[in-house]
């Protein structure tokens, strides 16, 4: 019995593919390796410069007045994690409801047509506008810096992009869940909020972790809404110490600790926006049915 | 106002048929009455002037190729299409005597005395346990022990509660296909409608999952009035007691699944179930 | 049947049992002519062609039977379709009868002529009602061919001349054995070829009565002649 002919009638082809293959491969993988590279790179200057500057000191000292040895980083740290938590407070229960609003209720009204023509428009603007327009609004009547007033910026960023991932998610659910609870003679809102944004909540939660990590970095807005502190302070009511304005702060002096200390900030920065990224996406994952 | 749905009947009218035993003289109870029924999807017309009577107690089947209309005629008589704007129903349709077209219907109401299982198994994203009690939350307010009890009911109606009893804290989505299904019926079943609609129940599962949920709908016709929608003309065959078979919107022929299997009156009939096509 | 299935194989499998119905009936026709012209002529080499055919008549029934269950286990065949197999099923058993009683016929015959004893029975009755025998059968299986119910009824009707054909030959044949008892056994043996005919007929006209149940619907076996004619006739 002979051996079964495999159509290798024309090798010229054959061949003619695998070198296109490669090629292709090749400039893809370049292409990664690139992107990576640039990645790894600015990792690894963050960690050499920064890592250094970790330690207790940092979590236990307010920041040092200028010239002063020493000194940490605890009132803006612990002053971001207050802006942004309240931010959070505020943009979460809005942007969901928003979400579930374009989904379910509103879908194709005129309303809705333009809530998402404002969101995209402000999921693009520059947050520096924001900050810009929240000063003028806020601060300017209440004639001080307040730290509400770099949270409501902050929301103004988050908002969107939690009322887009959530309408994203709760559009993925798919029309035969929201069809079977109506089925069995369920109100409009309880169909929403107990099955359809249950069904989605891996999702909608990843988003609202993402606009979380987004809003922890924004500078600008803060730089004309909750400014800065020299000192620990939890009023709200007054200049807040954070994180990004108090390494451009640092970063810019001439003095040795501080620069040190804008090294360690955007280290730490860096690091909780890496881990909300990966919390986001291994701890709520969606758990595939087979 | 008269209401119809008076829960607290809920035996009376889901508990269903009395058992013949006890009946001295049958009366065939019309559950649902459909009259000169025309269906819209915006200009394109989906049902054209459709009679028919759905007989308490009885499996009715629809059968017909892809696009005759037997899915829409069965979402209507829940009212399903409201959910979609552009898809209106102009007719009548008598639930128990009302007409569930008239306006200012309780459309939430209507749909738990006629509920609907679908093609995809749709298991809520919760446990098996809450799966159940969320129907029945709607509507009843029922001790803990006694939503257990409905709980172990509606699996045993759905032939579940073997595999499922020591799991009811396990997501819905844990289970295999065919189990989803059961339990989707279970869903229906634990809230006592008086009809339960089933759009091509078994069209995703396999033959012996098929073969179980046709039992079910064997043993659930004798206190429910079950409506199933099928493109296996079998199994219409099998599990009905009358057929109904729809072309283009149309009902060509209804009658006794014995008789319309047997010696159907219209030639259209005939060469649909017998498989030919012109 | 003029329309097509959509599996062409079922439509090859339904025409393929038609046609194996006609072949049956077409082999017990000619079983019927053959016995006829043996019973004529009386001639016993003729006798022993029936006899031995009688075998296959019954592998036919055979092959057919099993045809029809499985195209009902491969097809779950409805309505015409579903009519037509349970009649062709039924059908051949009447077809394998008729086959037996023109064995009996030949081996009558064959009875008849080993005893030799001379009779002046006249035997034209028999003659006669054979052909008409025949001839009914072959109206039945054409019948049966074009679905042509009205053919179908006429058959039916028909029939019961050749069951008042052999009602007057049993009192001829009484009359003759009454008046002659040495004729007795032979006209025995003559009774038992008119009672067979009598039958073929009866096989004719229950092929008939199935070619009604197929195109129609109805189980017109043991309903009034008139409305068995009436549902026969109606469009």
């Amino acid at each position: 019995m002979s051996k079964p002919k495999f159509s290798n009638h024309n090798p010229d082809l054959f061949r003619r593919r695998k070198l296109a293959n490669m090629i292709g491969l090749s400039l893809s993988i370049s292409a990664m390796a690139v992107g990576m590279l640039i990645l790894i790179w600015i990792l690894a200057v963050l960690f050499y410069k920064g890592f250094s500057e970790i330690d207790l000191e940092i979590f236990t000292m307010n920041a040092p007045a200028p010239g002063s040895e020493g000194g940490g980083l605890l009132n803006a740290i612990v002053g971001s994690l207050l802006l942004v938590g309240s931010c959070t407070l505020i943009s979460t229960p809005i942007g969901v409801m928003a979400g579930i609003y374009l989904t379910e209720y509103g879908d194709r009204s005129r309303v809705a047509g333009i809530t998402r023509f404002i969101t995209d428009i402000m999921l693009s603007a520059p947050s520096i506008v924001i900050g810009l327009f929240v000063y003028a609004i806020f601060v300017a009547q209440i004639k001080h810096f307040s730290g509400w007033a770099g949270t409501v910026a902050l929301a103004l960023i988050a908002v969107p992009v939690i009322v887009r991932t959530t309408e994203n998610m709760l559009r993925l659910v798919p029309s035969t869940l929201r069809e079977a609870a109506y089925a069995l003679g369920a109100p409009k809102w309880k169909v929403s909020f107990n099955i359809i944004l249950r069904a989605a909540q891996s999702g909608v939660m990843t988003g609202i972790l993402l606009a979380i990590a987004r809003v922890s970095g924004e500078t600008a807005p803060l730089l004309f809404t909750a400014l800065n502190n020299q000192f620990f302070s939890i009023n709200m009511n007054a200049p807040m110490a954070n994180l990004p304005v108090t390494i451009f702060q640092f970063a810019m002096s001439p003095y040795e600790n501080w620069n040190g200390l804008a090294w360690g900030g955007a280290l730490l920065i860096t690091m909780a926006v890496l881990t909300l990224n990966i919390l986001a996406r291994v701890v709520f994952r969606e758990k595939v049915q087979g | 106002m008269k209401s119809m749905f008076d829960l607290n009947k809920i035996d009376a009218q889901g508990g269903g048929v009395e058992n013949t035993n006890k009946q001295a003289h049958q009366e065939t109870v019309n559950v649902l009455e459909v009259r000169n029924l025309n269906f819209y999807y915006g200009k394109f017309q989906g049902l054209k002037d459709i009679n028919l009577n759905i007989e308490q107690g009885k499996v009715t089947a629809f059968i017909g190729p892809s696009g005759c209309g037997k899915s829409t005629l069965l979402r209507t008589l829940n009212r399903m299409y409201d959910l979609y704007p552009g898809q209106r129903a102009e007719g009548e349709i008598n639930f128990f005597g009302e007409n569930i077209l008239a306006p200012g219907q309780d459309l939430n109401l209507l749909r738990s005395r006629i509920g609907m299982v679908f093609q995809k198994p749709t298991p809520f994203p919760m446990s098996i346990y809450e799966n159940i009690a969320f129907g029945v939350r709607l509507y009843e307010n029922l001790s803990r022990s006694e939503m257990d009890e409905r709980v172990e009911w509606a699996l045993k109606k759905a032939a579940l509660w073997n595999e499922a009893k020591d799991k009811l804290n396990q997501s819905g989505l844990s289970l295999s296909g065919g189990q989803q299904q059961r339990l989707c019926i279970a869903r229906g079943v634990a809230v006592k409608p008086s009809v339960i609609l089933l759009d091509e129940p078994t069209s995703a599962l396999d033959p012996i999952s098929t073969g179980k949920v046709e039992e079910l709908v064997h043993e659930l016709k004798h206190e429910y009035t079950i409506a199933i929608v099928t493109h296996n003309m079998q199994q219409a065959a099998r599990v009905s007691d009358y057929t109904a078979y729809m072309y283009l919107g149309n009902l060509v022929e209804f009658g006794k699944t014995d008789e319309l299997f047997i010696k159907p009156k219209r030639k259209e009939t005939e060469d649909y179930i017998t498989g030919r096509f012109g | 049947m003029p329309d097509k299935h959509l599996s062409s194989q079922f439509d090859a499998d339904l025409n393929s049992l038609s046609s194996r119905l006609l072949e049956m009936g077409g082999l017990v026709e000619s079983q019927i002519s053959t016995a006829m012209r043996a019973f004529t002529q009386m001639d016993i080499d003729t006798c022993n062609i029936v006899i031995e055919n009688e075998k296959l008549v019954n592998d036919l029934e055979i092959q057919i039977d099993l045809d029809c269950t499985e195209l009902i286990a491969r097809r779950q065949p409805t309505a015409r379709d579903l009519r037509l197999v349970m009649a062709v099923s039924k059908a051949i058993t009447n077809l394998e009868r008729a086959g037996d009683e023109a064995e009996r016929v030949a081996t009558r015959t064959k009875s008849l002529i080993e005893s030799g004893s001379p009779h002046n029975i006249n035997v034209a009755e028999i003659r006669l009602s054979g052909q008409m025998a025949i001839n009914l059968l072959r109206r039945s299986l054409d019948a049966f061919a074009r679905l042509d119910t009205v053919a179908a009824a006429e058959v039916v009707t028909e029939d019961r001349q050749i069951d008042e054909e052999f009602r007057g030959f049993v009192r001829k044949l009484i009359t003759y054995m009454s008046e002659d008892p040495h004729v007795i056994s032979t006209g025995l043996d003559m009774l038992t070829i008119a009672k067979a005919i009598e039958r073929i007929g009866d096989h004719a006209k229950n092929i008939a009565e199935f070619v009604i149940y197929i195109a129609k619907g109805s189980d017109v076996r043991h309903i009034p002649h008139e409305d068995l004619v009436r549902e026969a006739n109606k469009q």
